[in-house]
């Protein structure tokens, strides 16, 4: 006995359409359909009613649907497309996630309208929503118009958070709308897109107006002026890498892109972090599924680049999010085919040059701000008289001025470490001593340095008497410890008291 | 009789023959490391391990060699009067083997190759002279010459001082002085020299080798041209594992000949071998030695191609077209699969493999030379570091500034 596994319809239809995570996917879908119907023109508008419910109203001059089209719009997994982008019949699937979906399509001289009401609820209550087929005859051209009440918005679509900004990105980056395939002469047609929000989501424009094609901006390989690295631009012509796999199978990757600056980067419609945008975009369908900026190596900061490389070999997950075979040996040619072409890339004489004059920029920055800030220093320096340490290598210098001018005793720096707790060794009249120089005495017992090997102290200023009172008054290191600064010194210690000489340069400098 | 001519380029990469007296080398080149004497009798071509068995494949001994011949892989040979005291022999010992030069042994009178006699600087300055079982000789220029001489050889070197990354700059000074005074010394006795001289030169980049240039030229009563025949960079090998600091020393190296009219001499680079001699070639070395093919054979390991090495039992001898891996025989030695092997046996097949992957390699740069393409040699060099992750960045960058840049200025989309 044979037995034939079945298919849970409900559960199929929730999974797929829920397997779409953010809602602009919906967009994406929309102008894959469209193109693989041939459009020139795809108008999207996008409503919001006084509730906060979504309308998505989708209208393009394709060569519309049949019936058999309509049932695989409607059908799961069973899509007519063979080498076309929506081969899989999963993409109209997240049109199921609202109120209604009306169809409404003209193809050779049929006019069909097509009506599913609450696909969402039914799902959701365990039953297969049912659509209306309605035909008549028509003499207008082929077009397609799908409306979609009520979409189950998610994060994605929160008034607050669609913008015109984050659409036109999303088309450019994640969609056919940001195609690369003009470059390389395969079956590409132009197509225009508008997309209209109603103004209650956003108003700040009238419309976005582009078409499918990703262009980088302008090239600038040499501008001129001081700081003009974050404006250079050089793009990277097409081309066709081919690699040969093991079993004699070839595939064909399609390469295109540009390195830039900043300012060149930013005429992308980037609107926002550039870390998330730029590197190497993997793509199929000429549509950029997911990055492999390892291509670069590490000695390259991938946000230079923005580089696309289309490969027809790559397989998808059901959302078109991820790569599905990353595993086998397709991948793994492909990917180590980008990495000798982006080390080309790299190699190129402009991208060493461009990285060569940011550094020097970058430089010449800093010789701007230290330039600011050694004003800043003159003027503290003229406020203070001139020399007022505040670190032990000021102290040092305080220290030859005071033996330069007639000090009483010889005190001569001999070694000095500035990384040691007893930082250096002094040259005096009775041999070398161990000296702990700070700018300021009361410093050195804060750090609760130990007195052990300590046989000088040597500072600009005491510093924070009340501080040195407040030690005197507990203890140092558990031992009693008095600073007496009319004999300027330290006496430390029990029964065996050590005293150490106390040297304050301020007053004698 | 000295000559050297060019008989074909491709970008900088040159193809020369070196003719001295009878003999006639191809380049580019690779001299193999061979001890000559390694503390044993004549009767087992006077020892050494696996040196000896390479000595054999070099003396086609049947035994070791199963019948082929394998001379191809010894047209030119390096050896170091160094070595000589590698295996703590006596003086006597050493004095019986400098009675003879090298082809007047009955055992290695057929080997008609060309002789290289390194002075051994690095090895001699190190432990202050040669040092054997009862004996300690210092070395200066003249008895360094001396022990070369005695070998019989075809090409010698000035006695010199190499250089350490780590030396100070006096330090440095000091030893290219010391270089220059010897190689002064050496050009007076040339006329004892029935072969070629080389001068060796040592730096990382262009100051510095214009300095050691500049301080054997104040020391040499003539022009470097009248007084040697080729020039050796020296002092790479500590710094053999940087391909991109060999690249510049050797493409400085030439710069500076250029510009002082020694284009027309070869340019050997001492102890340097491996997976940078294509890049070397490609910026103009004409010749290499080394004994990294022996000291991987030691370590258990067999080449792949120039940048991959696995262990022996991991050794796929189908994969590789040179004749050892095609041959039963060796196949059988390698696998250590036959009676009565000595290590020597089953490393030294393996050695006589790894010197042919990297000869392979230079014969293949040859032939693309002499066809005159320097985009042939771009994709010869691209295809060759296709897998190198870490070392394909200097090949391309070397194929994209010198030979053939992969993106041109007038390359553009929207042209």
């Amino acid at each position: 006995m044979h037995k034939t596994p079945q298919v849970n319809e409900v559960n199929e239809f929730i999974e797929i359409a829920s397997d779409f995570e953010d809602p602009l996917e919906v967009i994406r879908e929309a102008l894959s359909n469209s193109y693989d119907a041939g459009a020139t023109q795809v108008d999207i508008s996008i409503e919001q009613d006084a509730e906060g419910r979504n309308t998505l109203i989708i209208k393009d001059d394709g060569h519309g649907m049949d019936e058999d089209d309509l049932s695989s719009f409607f059908d799961l997994g069973n899509s007519n497309k063979d080498d076309a982008i929506g081969y899989k019949g999963h993409g109209t699937k997240i049109y199921y996630k609202s109120d209604k979906i009306r169809v409404e399509t003209v193809t050779d001289g049929t006019r069909i309208e097509s009506v599913m009401d609450q696909p969402w609820a039914k799902l959701n209550n365990r039953e297969l929503p049912t659509y209306s087929i309605e035909e008549t005859e028509s003499d207008e051209p082929s077009r397609t118009r799908i409306e979609v009440h009520g979409f189950r918005a998610g994060q994605g679509f929160d008034p607050r958070q669609l913008t015109y900004n984050k659409i036109e990105h999303y088309i450019k980056w994640k969609t056919i709308g940001g195609s690369t395939a003009w470059h390389f002469g395969d079956d590409f047609h132009e197509m225009d897109i508008n997309v209209e929000l109603s103004p209650t989501i956003d108003d700040t424009q009238d419309q976005i107006e582009t078409d499918n094609r990703l262009q980088f901006p302008p090239e600038n390989r040499h501008p001129e002026g001081e700081f003009v690295a974050e404006e250079m631009c050089k793009h990277y012509p097409p081309r066709e890498l081919t690699v040969t796999l093991d079993d004699g199978r070839e595939l064909t990757i399609e390469v295109v892109g540009m390195v830039g600056g900043k300012e060149a980067r930013n005429k992308l419609p980037t609107y926002g972090k550039h870390s998330a945008q730029f590197g190497i975009w993997l793509a199929k369908d000429h549509i950029k599924v997911e990055r492999y900026n390892d291509a670069i190596g590490a000695d390259n900061e991938f946000f230079h680049f923005f580089f696309i490389a289309n490969c027809q070999d790559l397989e998808l997950s059901a959302n078109r999010e991820k790569i599905r075979n990353k595993s086998g040996d397709v991948y793994q040619a492909i990917t180590d085919e980008l990495n000798r072409y982006m080390t080309k890339v790299c190699q190129d004489s402009w991208y060493r040059n461009y990285i060569e004059r940011r550094k020097l920029e970058n430089k010449q920055r800093s010789i701007q701000s230290q330039g600011s800030s050694l004003e800043e220093r003159l003027q503290h320096t003229k406020d203070q008289g001139g020399l007022s340490p505040s670190n032990p290598a000021e102290v040092i210098a305080a220290l030859e001025r005071y033996s330069a001018n007639g000090s009483p005793e010889t005190l001569e720096i001999a070694d000095f470490r500035l990384d040691e707790e007893v930082n250096a060794i002094v040259d005096t009249d009775e041999g070398y001593k161990n000296a702990a120089l700070q700018a300021k005495l009361s410093d050195f017992f804060e750090n609760e340095t130990p007195l052990t090997h300590i046989d000088r102290f040597i500072c600009w200023k005491l510093g924070d008497r009340d501080a040195l009172t407040k030690i005197e008054r507990t203890s140092y290191l558990g031992k009693p410890i008095r600073f007496d600064f009319s004999n300027n010194e330290v006496t430390y210690g029990d029964e065996n008291k050590k005293t150490i000489p106390v040297l304050e340069l301020a007053d004698k400098v | 009789m000295v000559s050297f001519d060019v008989v074909a380029e491709a970008g900088e990469a040159r193809r020369g023959q070196l003719q001295i007296n009878d003999r006639t080398l191809e380049t580019p080149h690779l001299f193999p490391v061979i001890n000559f004497y390694g503390g044993g009798n004549e009767g087992a071509l006077f020892g050494g391990g696996v040196h000896r068995t390479i000595k054999e494949f070099l003396a086609h001994d049947n035994e070791v060699t199963g019948g082929e011949d394998y001379s191809d892989l010894f047209n030119g040979v390096m050896t170091s009067i160094s070595s000589l005291a590698d295996y703590g022999i006596r003086e006597k010992k050493l004095e019986w083997y400098l009675d003879n030069e090298i082809r007047e042994w009955e055992c290695f009178s057929d080997y008609d190759g060309m002789i290289f006699a390194d002075s051994g600087g690095y090895k001699i300055l190190k432990q202050g002279g040669l040092e054997g079982e009862d004996f300690e000789k210092d070395i200066d220029q003249d008895k360094a010459l001396d022990i070369q001489l005695d070998l019989g050889p075809d090409i010698v070197v000035n006695l010199d001082h190499p250089i350490h990354p780590d030396d100070e700059f006096e330090e440095r000074i000091e030893k290219m002085e010391q270089t220059a005074v010897n190689a002064a010394r050496f050009a007076e006795r040339r006329d004892e020299v029935d072969g070629a001289c080389y001068l060796t030169v040592h730096g990382y980049y262009e100051a510095m080798l214009e300095r050691s240039f500049d301080l054997i030229e104040d020391e040499l009563a003539e022009p470097v041209p009248e007084a040697f025949d080729g020039i050796a960079l020296g002092s790479l090998v500590p710094r053999k594992d940087n391909v991109e600091v060999l690249v510049e020393a050797v493409s400085d190296c030439k710069r500076e000949m250029q510009q002082r009219g020694y284009e027309d001499l070869p340019l050997h680079v001492l102890g340097i071998s491996g997976n940078a001699m294509p890049l070397l070639v490609a910026v103009g070395a004409d010749t290499f030695d080394s004994a990294s093919y022996l000291h991987q054979a030691i370590n258990g390991k067999y080449c792949v191609n120039l940048f991959e090495t696995v262990p022996i039992d991991d050794a796929n001898f189908d994969a590789c077209e040179c004749r050892v891996c095609n041959d039963d025989f060796h196949r059988a030695r390698m696998r250590n699969e036959m009676d009565d092997l000595y290590q020597k046996d089953i490393l030294g097949s393996v050695a006589a493999h790894n010197l042919a992957v990297q000869q392979r390699e230079l014969r293949k740069f040859r032939q693309l030379i002499a066809e005159g393409d320097k985009e042939r040699v771009a994709e010869y060099l691209e295809e060759a570091v296709k897998d190198q992750k870490g070392f394909r960045k200097f090949a391309y960058q070397l194929i994209n500034e010198r030979i053939n840049p992969y993106f041109e200025e007038t390359d553009t989309t929207y042209a």
